[in-house]
């Protein structure tokens, strides 16, 4: 339940974003950013439907890294 | 990872005559550390705790109990984050022992991912009631939160088990015999609440801690960071995952926090209650709140009311007093398939977590 998981914002829509993460498309929720909101281009941390935080592209990448190998070993 | 084999080596080269042991309270970090096989790198002197870092595990039973009835008996629809489906409430045999259990006696029951799927449902169903179980830590509680002051249908209501994390390890330091040497603090929880959160760690109590977040390299040099804090003396909050973790945590989400919920007093399953480790709706939000809304069907005369399933060590587990597999049943009674206690549903039980990484056999504790 508390896996965050780095996502790409596509577009946004009020407090609605169209985010990204390999492949994987979600709407996610920025309301809880409205301090510092993103814009287009973005990775920001994503736990259950909202963005809690922004996070660097490199970063982000990384922990796409470690999150597959984790599901993988969930899956099996 | 060329990094981790240099943070392996420097945390090689410390010397301790006894064994240290280091407490993480997040089920993100005890799955990191069992799936890249942390225990088996490390000095022998050290131990890696998992401490109280999942809160479908500490829900309090009866509020599982009242989730189910509200379901079986007062027709809502209830929602709520898959993990919670399969936690077993203490009923006599035969009847309803969870929400999947209800779900199967025709009771209509949602597995969500976000509390906008909550919201979503209500909007679909507007003439039904419909019911958000929301158990989780502050990472979880605080997007309950922001849907909250967004604005939600009035046939939504929230039956909130909303659990602070700190408070769990205060109890634990203040007992005196805390079972730990220093603390690994929650990367996501940090996030939302601020790193300094857990300076009360350092200055009330003088135990090394050092905020990680969940890849090897950061779990290791939190390791690192306390350990060094323990041989020189000196003492601070050490942050290893300034990328995400930053000081004040994300502010809009303290203060959406802060307008909906208030701290208050709160049960943990198996353990009792632990002072200002819980949310609760305020009273602005009342007309949301499924405890206020539907009739109280909990039973405190029940047999084993608010415990541990009967011969389930999960409280233990939690508190970072016994490692899952020194609980007698584990990999034997207790397995995923057929999981006795809420540590081998949840996906951030330590019983779960342990068993997918590989540990299959029970000890003596
Ligand atoms: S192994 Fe099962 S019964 Fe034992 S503590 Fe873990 S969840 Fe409870």
């Amino acid at each position: 339940m508390c896996l965050a998981i780095p996502m790409q914002i596509e577009s946004i829509d009020g407090f609605t974003a169209r985010c990204q993460a390999k492949g994987v498309w979600r709407d996610v929720s920025l309301f809880m950013m409205q301090d510092t909101l993103p814009v287009v281009g973005d990775f920001v941390m994503v736990h259950v439907g909202y963005a809690i935080q922004k996070i660097d592209e490199s970063d982000a990448r990384t922990t796409w890294e470690l999150l597959d190998q984790i599901l993988e070993e969930n899956g099996a | 990872m060329d990094n981790a084999r240099a943070w392996l080596d420097k945390i090689h080269a410390f010397e301790f005559d006894r064994p240290i042991k280091i407490m993480n309270v997040c089920g993100g970090h005890e799955r990191s550390i069992t799936h890249a096989g942390m225990r088996g790198a490390l000095p022998k002197w050290l131990e890696l705790v998992p401490g109280p870092g999942c809160p479908v595990c500490v829900c309090p039973e009866e509020d599982v109990y009242q989730a189910i009835r509200l379901a079986l008996h007062d027709k809502v629809i209830l929602v709520a984050f898959g993990d919670m489906l399969r936690v077993p409430v203490n009923v006599k045999k035969g009847e309803v022992r969870s929400l999947a259990e209800a779900q199967a006696a025709g009771a209509d029951i949602r597995p969500i991912a976000s509390p906008i799927d909550a919201r979503r449902i209500a909007q679909d169903n507007p003439d039904r009631p419909v019911v958000f179980f929301a158990a989780g830590f502050e990472t979880t509680t605080a997007p309950t939160a922001a849907m909250l002051a967004e604005g939600i249908p009035d046939n939504l209501s929230i039956l909130l088990s909303g659990r602070l994390t700190w408070p769990a390890v205060a109890m634990l330091l203040d007992s005196g015999s805390p079972g730990f040497d220093a603390l690994v603090a929650p990367g996501h929880v940090s996030t939302v609440m601020g790193p300094e959160e857990w300076s009360f760690v350092i200055d009330r109590h003088e135990i090394p801690a050092a905020v990680a977040g969940f890849g090897t390299e950061s779990l290791l040099a939190s390791f690192y960071s306390v350990l060094r804090q323990l041989k020189t003396g000196e003492r601070f909050l050490d942050n290893c995952y300034r990328e995400v973790a930053h000081p004040g945590g994300n502010p809009t989400g303290r203060r959406l926090l802060d307008h909906t919920l208030e701290v208050v007093d709160a049960n943990w399953r198996g353990i009792g209650i632990i002072p200002n480790s819980g949310y609760a709706l305020r009273p602005a939000f009342a007309q949301h709140d499924a405890r206020l809304l539907f009739p109280d069907h909990t039973d405190p005369g029940r047999r084993r009311a608010g415990e541990m399933p009967p011969g389930c060590d999960c409280a233990q587990v939690v508190l970072g007093k016994i490692y899952p597999n020194q609980c007698r049943i584990y990999g034997k009674a207790c397995t995923p398939r057929n999981p006795v206690g809420p540590c081998m549903v949840s996906d951030e039980g330590a019983c779960r977590i342990w068993w997918a990484g590989g540990v299959r056999v029970a000890v003596d504790a």
